[in-house]
């Protein structure tokens, strides 16, 4: 990523956490005022409550992540009192209402999401004051005192390897495959031999997508593969490794037709674009199984938000 | 004969809003390769000048392509963050892109003129976008017009279709434009009737402000962040807010606006042959 973006990006999340603080303290404050229920699960068997906070699971998370903790960041509480006693711990690629709603029946009140929770990047919440749906999921995350907490630079940063990718390799068992690329989120591959449209249908099954798109020809005998992230950029910078760029939320403008171009010219080269959640949601499993190790209080679970899309056929 | 300057000079003349210039970067409107004393031998409107579609134009002798899209992958270090996009490939950087090279070799061998007309057109009291999307999809008799001057004005997006449901409407509008790439958010069997059309990328405001108004069951756009209108969209399904969001891919739900700019100059450039050549949904799906 170039760096007059970063700073960019920079400047706009610190600007987008300023007002979320804000929001954020009212919120805290109304969300402090009931007593916690205790989880069907702890109820069921008849054990006395932890007394674990969110706060000290996130603390446990900052001496376990295997670097200093950096600002600014969009790793924080976005909703809910971080002070009051956990049930049970979600991890998840984004806590989408139906991500909460599987987590409040499961009887768990803390959920660490990848992405955000309010439909922006930094969760700026001062727009959506008058939207009825931004109520609508208030309310839910209110009713059953539940604490947000967005885990996404500092797993990503995660030390010796990026928490993400360390799940989706081991999703696509693409492990012994891996060798760093030249940039931070650029991640390459070498697979044994396949046509693109085999590779294709083998992540489809193994991530669990259904949206995925292509460009390139489907017999094309492939070996070489490479995150190229979500921008034009890092397209450019893997695709003379490589066989096959793999993007996910990429505008279209840039990766497809970057890739239609090199197709068009003679190259023999592919793009998949998968959803989102199909590049980074196994790394939020990876998050539960790592955060396994170290909180024992109460139960984790990775609960997947899913492919949001389906295709007509 | 025509020069590529008295083209622009006409199309100014004729866009009925007050001509914005072109950017320093190159990312607005004009041209962005060749000589305006150039002679025009014919025109090519499309969303996005792919080096296929430039092929084309070569091949049936027009020598100006006219597009919505910049030919080099970015809309630009210009480009509201709102869009999610990238900054532009430095020149250095497009310099050794060896993709960059065979287009823009294509494009200097051929003294080809690439002109962008994206902006002025998109400032005209009518959505040609618009209008051109609901003409492909054979939706003109459905638009909701708030009056009879209503000609696809750029707030009024409703349209009020035959009932049907959300996976019949996609099928539909699948093989109506012809496309692969169409991804959905919504249940299959929701009924819908009252829809929203809208070109581009959704944005959260966009959303909003189209859900205003009353009984929308679905949207149906080009693009949506994943993390933006996207969740926002599975989030209003999750609370039964509305039923759905069809997402058609960027060029499915721009391009039919490149034939609009085509029928459009024809009323006033009548010395050379005017063609619309779609890119094509640049993507293919698993079956």
């Amino acid at each position: 990523m170039d760096s007059s973006w970063r700073s960019v990006l920079g400047a706009e999340l610190e600007n987008e956490m300023n007002e979320m603080k804000l929001s954020r303290r009212k919120f805290c404050q109304v969300a402090g005022r009931g007593l916690l229920v205790a989880s069907p699960l702890v109820r069921a068997l008849g054990q006395s409550p932890s007394t674990l906070t969110a706060r000290e699971v996130v603390a446990r998370i900052k001496k376990n992540v295997g670097v200093p903790w950096f600002t600014p960041t969009a790793d924080d509480f976005k909703i809910g009192d971080p002070d009051a006693p956990i049930t049970g711990i979600t991890a998840t690629f984004m806590s989408t209402l139906d991500v909460l709603q599987r987590s409040a029946a499961a009887g768990n009140n803390f959920v660490i999401t990848h992405e955000p929770t309010f439909w922006s990047a930094a969760d700026v919440v001062s727009d959506l004051r008058e939207d009825p749906l931004y109520n609508y999921k208030l309310n839910f995350l209110e009713k059953n005192k539940m604490v947000v907490w967005r885990f996404h630079d500092h797993w990503h940063a995660h030390r010796p390897a990026d928490g993400i990718f360390t799940g989706w390799n081991k999703a696509m068992g693409w492990e012994s495959y891996a060798s760093p690329g030249a940039d931070p989120f650029s991640h390459e591959y070498v697979i044994p031999e396949t046509s693109f449209e085999d590779l294709a249908r083998d992540m489809q099954k193994k991530l669990n997508t259904h949206s995925m798109r292509l460009v390139g020809n489907p017999k094309l005998r492939v070996t070489k593969v490479a995150h190229a992230g979500h921008y034009i950029q890092q397209c450019m910078q893997v695709l003379p490794h490589v066989d096959v760029v793999l993007v996910f939320e990429c505008r279209e403008w840039e990766a497809a037709e970057y890739l239609r171009d090199a197709v068009a010219s003679g190259q023999k080269k592919a793009l998949i674009q998968l959803p989102h959640e199909g590049g980074e949601e196994a790394g939020m499993d990876e998050c539960a199984r790592w955060m396994k190790t170290f909180v024992t209080e109460v139960p984790i679970k990775f609960i997947p938000s899913g492919d949001p899309f389906w295709m007509p056929t | 004969m025509i020069t590529s300057q008295q083209l622009i000079e006409r199309i100014q003349k004729n866009v009925g809003v007050p001509w914005q210039s072109q950017q320093s970067d190159g990312f607005s409107d004009g041209i962005l390769f060749g000589s305006p004393e150039a002679t025009v031998t014919g025109i090519v409107t499309t969303w996005t000048p792919t080096l296929d579609v430039l092929r084309k134009a070569v091949s049936s002798a027009k020598n100006v392509v006219i597009c919505r899209q910049a030919p080099s992958y970015s809309r630009g270090e210009r480009a509201p963050v709102a869009w999610r996009n990238a900054p532009a490939p430095s020149k250095e950087m497009l310099d050794k892109d060896p993709v960059w090279q065979a287009k823009q070799d294509f494009i200097s061998k051929n003294n080809l003129l690439i002109i962008r007309f994206c902006d002025n057109w998109d400032a005209r009291r009518t959505d040609g976008q618009l209008r051109g999307l609901a003409k492909a999809l054979g939706w003109e008799k459905f638009y909701l017009a708030q009056s009879a001057k209503d000609d696809y004005e750029p707030r009024n997006v409703y349209f009020r279709l035959p009932a049907t449901s959300l996976n019949n409407l996609a099928e539909g509008i699948k093989k109506k434009l012809d496309i692969q790439g169409l991804r959905v958010i919504g249940k299959p069997d929701s009924s819908v009737t009252k829809v929203a059309l809208t070109h581009g990328l959704l944005l959260v405001a966009d959303a909003e402000q189209i859900l205003r108004e009353p009984g929308v069951d679905a949207i149906v756009t080009g693009d949506a962040v994943e993390w933006e209108a996207a969740p926002y969209f599975q989030d209003l399904v999750a609370a039964g807010k509305a039923k759905g969001l069809i997402l058609l891919g960027d060029e499915a739900s721009e391009e039919p606006g490149s034939g609009e700019v085509a029928d459009w100059l024809k009323g006033f450039v009548t010395e050379v042959p005017i063609e619309w050549i779609p890119a094509g949904d640049p993507f293919w799906v698993l079956s």
